[in-house]
């Protein structure tokens, strides 16, 4: 199908809350209304939109659509229905959303399914003589390629989180309801629940310092060492996503997109090459320092200082002087 | 009951690199290849499923010949049996274009389940998967980290590991596809001796039908001009614990 | 003359009335019985294992096996008191059977059939003088047993336990069996003796002063009133006595330790000489179930008997890096664990119902052999070098390591790096692409062999490519094989790891895989010989490559460099006036029987060289090989490293300028040790290539 023009952003809420990450969409979708013209439309899907539709009235946003649905929480094969049909009705030259848990489980999947365009982990994008290109960091941010999409067709993009500001409220956006009719018997997955959070372990979003450590520390003997360093800084442990995979610590102790998404003054970062997954998590540090071996490691674009060095070695080093 | 899981052979980047003539994709020269990490959890999880309620264990890619080594490791762990689909003209760098191969394969198996890795770690879409269940017309449950499997009715009980850490349960009824993370499970070990003898095990090659469009186009492919680098602090270890250690300080007081 | 001929005899079982002399030999039955019975339960033991007998060129192993025993090399080795006791009990004890057997020839053979005695006049003396001297030596070599045990008690004989791990069957009863075993033998010959001199103080013939120490004691229980008819009595008593506990040693030799005799000769007889060094192949159709090792049942014959030819003499126990350093395991506890297993399941004691029993169903492996204990094991082949009785430990670890890695169970980190190695083919993590990359500063830059013939393939090894200290002796090599215009190439990327350690770990199916791609690598390549300077790379093309059919020739960089020199082809500018040792790498040394070389080239260099005391076939493992240096350090009870050690031993060398290794693996571990062992400065570690590319300037 044909698509006639403006920006849809499909807005996520957590906790009831509209998501941060869907405020930096929605600056993004500004910023590209801006170049290829169109209005910026958010959508929100969920059981009580009105408070969402007003969290989600900002600057830059033309219009607010409600959605309503029997879930307050996200259901994949609904939102599957509601977007392809909101896409269908609206007919958008660009479909944005974080690029997040729940979205890859909508996007691509109705893109492959009606032919959209489609990329995620966007870094950033630009209108190069109308078209839209698309930046994104294959190979772990050591190459970028831009990409291109079909013509005349709607395309939907995942947006990184953290890289775009976050829009500000309030908007004059004009709000109304969109009717969406959702054939329940192709609903085939149900949300049961969270599950609870058990209580206690370090609450590394509130602490100051994070002294964290990834595979390059390389032994599950090696922890304590570092835990012992992490004390002698007065700084809370932290740990990159395969250590926790590797049960070499808790989940409690992760940081990153999937875990803790931090801002202490200090992050001190020992044998971690980086992943984008894990410099979501951190990157907005105060001061950054990290030791890797590899000189390449995508870790050193964010960090303040770094350095080639074995993390085993300087940890000793430094667990000496303190 | 009969399970698909979708595998890929990636490229481990060094840190010398080149691009291939068109510009579009790195110079295979300059990549070593292994098969995708997520990948190892997820046919792990299909074998203790297997081991658990009996049945049979596809496992597919898209690529070329080169990917059959990746297929075998995942045989020498037990799966039954392999398939590989290829094209000369596939865009293998676009999931949407990955998912048509893919759909091709899982519509001819006629699983229960689908299982994908949550992303690939060259490409990084975290699409793959998602996409294979809109042209199938499944439903799809992303970053499952547990499940278990009740074939009596059709339905699977997983958990899912959105962002900060939050798990979710939730339902879903199969045939489904589900893409798996990381941690769900710790892989078996495939010796090199069950690799060889997985070379009796069956595994067809196919050539995909009908090329269909991609999602999205790479244009050009090139090496980021950072304007953020770190300042680098050189020396003995010693002496690099020592300006660490007056960095922070400064810093913290 | 003639009177006095005649005389010079003496009868046998003198004052024994007819039944006893009957009696006697009647018991010689049961006794044979018992002993027989025991052996046949150890043989049957053996034959249940699975595999190899070894039984070829039977007559050369045999021949092999007198000598050995006969020179007492391998007892006498680093313990010259040990050897010369041993050596007295063990000829004291062969020539008195000896005598035994000829007296009863004479009694019951050819007296009885041919009605001729030659146990008389000079043959008489004669054999009585070495009876005696042999008598004496044998009771002085027990005497030396004793006060070594008792007194000297030295740490090799401390059997306990220093892996960390308990074990159900307790050590006193070993110790108890060492002093029956040594006690029971001192009483017999001293018994033997005392009968003697009994039976010489009863008439005191003259003929007699030709044994002398039966004259000896003779005279003095004369002195004591013992003579004439008062003899008879205690030679009578004394007599059945010394018989009863002749018969009992002989029918207990089975269930004692005592069976030394007969399993050591065996094991030696059966002895793989390749044991450690040529791994044998796993045949390509075999189940996970066949393996390597995990029942008891598994274990080779030759294997199964080796456990009992062990007897806890500690050699191996005291030469193990492993066990020094604090590793959870010792060669030694190992077999003796095995041994017990056995013995409990299928041997002696479990047909006897001798607590503690095992299951013969149940895997070894978990309880009571450690994984942990498996992988320690740097397979250095100190073990199996200085066992005397050919114990071929490293190859029952070996097996043990093939099942753990069939059934999964190893670290993760081991797994990894094993992953690693099948997709990139270097235990680095390294890039593929970067294996050449220390040729950049060789100007002109190697021959690549892949394009272009060369004399010399030159192999370059995993740690000489990727890790960058290693590096600068990779590159002084090539300025010195260029200096002395070698025609050598390299194969730069197609170039994988060698796999000796892959195949020490236990991984076969990678290292036939890595053997095959190397191997289809260089068979595209012109050249006529194999050159390489990692000793790993080395021992594994050397050896084993072979198996799949290549015959290439394999030089390593120390031979190399030594002719060239003595050709004149290397001119040394200057000469190196450093004060040295040289450390035997395992894989060059014990593996390979190459220590001259190094030595030689350093000598030509005007090195000044001294030994450590563990030099040659004792060298002390660095404690990388055998897959460890995949594995970080684990809690090794506050014990210095294997490579720290070495150090100190070197410092107590006295001053040294250079710690010369002929080994990149070495080049590291040593390094790193000067450091942590708080040497650092007193002197510096240099690969040969570094010294020879010094002296060449």
């Amino acid at each position: 199908m044909m698509a006639v023009g403006g920006i849809l952003v499909v807005a996520e809420q957590a906790g009831g809350e509209l998501r941060e990450a869907t405020r930096e969409v929605v600056s993004a979708a500004a910023a590209l209304g801006d170049s290829l013209g169109g209005p910026v439309t958010v959508a929100v899907i969920g059981q009580d939109v009105d408070s969402l539709g007003l969290a989600a009235n900002l600057e830059g946003v033309d219009e607010v659509l409600l959605v309503s649905t029997s879930s307050s929480e996200f259901e994949s094969d609904t939102w599957r229905q509601v977007c392809g049909a909101m896409i269908a009705g609206r007919r958008p030259a660009v479909v944005l959303a974080p690029h997040s848990v729940n979205a890859v489980a909508w996007a691509p999947a109705i893109a492959a399914e009606y032919g959209f365009g489609f990329t995620s982990d966007v870094v950033s994008f630009r209108a190069d003589e109308d078209h839209l290109v698309a930046v994104r960091e294959p190979f772990a941010g050591k190459v970028r390629v831009d990409v291109g999409f079909p013509e005349q067709a709607t395309s939907i993009l995942l947006l990184r989180s953290g890289i775009w500001p976050a829009a500000k409220a309030p908007g004059s956006a004009l709000v109304s309801a969109f009717d969406v009719t959702v054939d329940a018997s192709r609903v085939r997955t149900r949300h049961e629940g969270f599950e609870e959070v058990p209580p206690g372990g370090p609450d590394l979003a509130k602490a100051p310092f994070i002294l964290s450590i990834g595979r390059g520390i390389e032994d599950k003997d090696n922890v304590q060492l570092f835990a012992d360093l992490a004390d002698k800084f007065g700084a809370v442990l932290g740990s990159s996503r395969p250590l926790v995979d590797a049960g070499w610590l808790e989940s409690s102790r992760q940081v990153g997109q999937s875990g803790a998404v931090v801002k202490p003054q200090v992050y001190l970062a020992f044998g971690i090459s980086g992943s984008t997954e894990h410099l979501a998590g951190m990157r907005q540090s105060g001061l950054i320092i990290a030791v890797n071996t590899d000189a390449r490691a995508p870790i050193f674009n964010v960090a303040h200082f770094g350095v080639v060095a074995d993390a085993m070695q300087v940890a000793e080093e430094l667990n000496d002087l303190l | 009951m009969r399970i698909v899981v979708c595998v890929k052979q990636v490229g481990v980047l060094g840190d010398e690199v080149e691009f291939s003539d068109d510009g579009r994709s790195i110079d295979p020269e300059f990549l070593d290849f292994a098969l995708n990490e997520w990948d190892w959890y997820a046919t792990e999880e299909a074998l203790r499923l297997r081991e658990a309620r009996g049945g049979e264990v596809v496992v597919a890619t898209v690529g070329e010949e080169r990917a059959d080594s990746a297929l075998r490791r995942c045989l020498a762990m037990g799966a039954d049996r392999a398939v590989r689909i290829w094209h000369g003209g596939l865009d293998a760098q676009d999931p949407i274009s990955i998912a048509h191969a893919l759909a091709q394969i899982v519509e001819e198996e006629g699983p229960d389940l689908a299982l994908c890795g949550v992303q690939a770690s060259d490409t990084l879409d975290a699409a793959t998967g998602a996409a294979l269940a809109g042209l199938l017309g499944w439903p799809v449950v992303t970053v499952v980290t547990g499940l278990t499997c009740d074939p009596t009715s059709g339905t699977v009980a997983i958990r899912r590991e959105l962002e900060g850490g939050l798990i979710e349960v939730v339902t879903a009824s199969t045939p489904a596809v589900l893409t798996i993370q990381t941690g769900i499970n710790e892989p078996r070990y495939a010796t090199l001796r069950a690799i060889k003898q997985a070379e009796q095990k069956p595994l067809a090659v196919r050539e995909i039908d009908q090329i269909e469009q991609a999602g999205a186009v790479i244009k050009t492919m090139y090496i980021p001009e950072r304007s953020e680098h770190a300042e680098m602090l050189g020396g003995s270890p010693p002496e690099v614990a020592r300006l660490i250690a007056d960095i922070v300080k400064q810093r913290v007081g | 003359m003639s009177v006095l001929a005649a005389a010079e005899t003496r009868a046998s079982f003198q004052y024994l009335a007819g039944w006893e002399v009957a009696l006697f030999y009647i018991l010689i039955a049961p006794t044979l019985a018992v002993f027989g019975l025991g052996v046949w339960t150890l043989v049957r033991k053996y034959l249940e294992g699975r595999g190899a007998t070894r039984l070829d060129r039977s007559a050369r192993r045999v021949w092999s096996t007198i000598t050995t025993i006969a020179a007492h090399m391998g007892i006498g080795r680093g313990d010259l008191g040990v050897g010369i006791g041993h050596l007295a009990v063990f000829y004291g004890f062969i020539v008195l059977f000896a005598l035994s057997l000829i007296l009863m020839v004479n009694d019951d053979v050819t007296r009885l059939l041919f009605h001729w005695q030659f146990f008389r006049a000079q043959f008489y003396l004669g054999f009585s003088l070495v009876g005696d001297l042999f008598g004496v030596a044998l009771l002085g070599g027990l005497a030396f047993m004793i006060v070594r045990r008792a007194i000297l008690r030295p740490r090799r004989l401390d059997y306990a336990r220093r892996d960390g791990f308990g074990s159900a069957y307790g050590r006193t009863r070993y110790v108890v069996g060492d002093w029956l075993f040594l006690g029971w033998l001192f009483l017999l010959g001293a018994g033997g003796l005392a009968l003697e001199g009994l039976r010489i103080a009863a008439t005191n013939p003259a003929f007699e002063k030709w044994s002398p120490a039966g004259w000896v004691i003779a005279q003095a229980f004369r002195a004591a009133g013992l003579e004439g008819a008062a003899v008879r009595v205690p030679q009578h008593v004394l007599w059945w006595i010394h018989a009863g506990a002749a018969l009992a040693f002989v029918a207990a030799i089975p269930f004692t330790k005592a069976l030394h005799m007969l399993t050591a000769p065996a094991a030696l007889t059966v002895k793989d000489e390749y044991a450690g060094k040529r791994l044998l192949p796993v045949p390509a159709q075999a189940t996970a179930e066949e393996v390597g090792y995990s029942l008891i049942g598994d274990l080779s014959p030759v294997h199964l008997l080796d456990l009992d030819a062990c007897t806890k003499c500690g050699r191996c126990h005291e030469a193990c890096p492993a066990t020094a350093s604090g590793y959870p395991l010792s060669p030694r506890d190992l077999v003796l664990d095995l041994r017990e297993y056995a013995e409990g399941s299928r041997g002696i004691r479990a047909a006897m119902h001798v607590r503690p029993l095992y299951a013969s169903a149940k895997s070894v492996l978990g309880d009571p052999i450690h994984a942990e204990t498996i992988w320690s094991c740097t397979a250095c082949l100190s073990c199996v070098e200085v066992c005397p009785n050919g114990i071929e430990h490293v190859s029952m670890i070996n097996a043990f390591r093939r099942r753990l890695v069939e059934t999964g169970d190893l670290d993760t980190q081991l797994q990894s790096t094993l992953q690693r190695i099948a997709d990139s083919g270097n235990s680095l993590g390294e890039a593929r692409r970067k294996r050449a990359r220390w040729t950049q500063d060789i100007s002109p830059p190697p021959k690549d062999i892949r394009r272009e013939p060369a004399e010399y393939l030159w192999f370059v090894g995993d740690y000489a490519s990727f890790d960058e200290r290693v590096q600068d002796s990779t590159r002084d090599l090539a300025r010195v094989l260029q200096a002395a215009e070698v025609d050598f190439g390299i194969l730069f990327e197609a170039e994988k790891t060698a796999g000796c350690d892959v195949r020490r770990v236990g991984e076969e199916g990678l290292w036939l895989t890595l053997a095959e791609e190397n191997i289809a690598a260089m068979g595209a390549c012109e050249f006529e010989t194999l050159l390489t300077s990692d000793p790993h790379s080395y021992h594994t093309l050397r050896n084993e490559y072979p198996e799949l059919g290549v015959e290439w020739s394999v030089l390593h960089h120390t031979e190399l460099l030594l002719r060239l020199i003595r050709a004149g082809r290397l001119r040394p500018r200057r000469t190196l006036s450093y004060r040295a040792t040289y450390h035997d790498p395992c894989m060059l040394g014990r593996y390979n029987s190459l220590y001259d070389p190094p030595r030689q080239l350093l000598a030509e260099l005007g090195v000044e060289l001294v030994e450590m005391p563990r030099n040659r076939e004792d060298s002390f493992c660095c404690g990388a090989g055998g897959g460890l240096i995949w594995q970080k350090d684990t809690d090794r009870a506050g014990l210095p490293r294997a490579s720290e050690q070495r150090i100190a031993e070197a410092v107590q060398v006295g001053p040294l300028d250079v710690f010369v290794v002929a080994c990149p693996k070495d080049l590291k571990m040593y390094e790193d040790a000067l450091k942590t062992s708080g040497h650092e400065g007193e002197f510096v570690i240099r690969e040969i290539s570094e010294i020879v590319a010094e002296a060449v300037g």
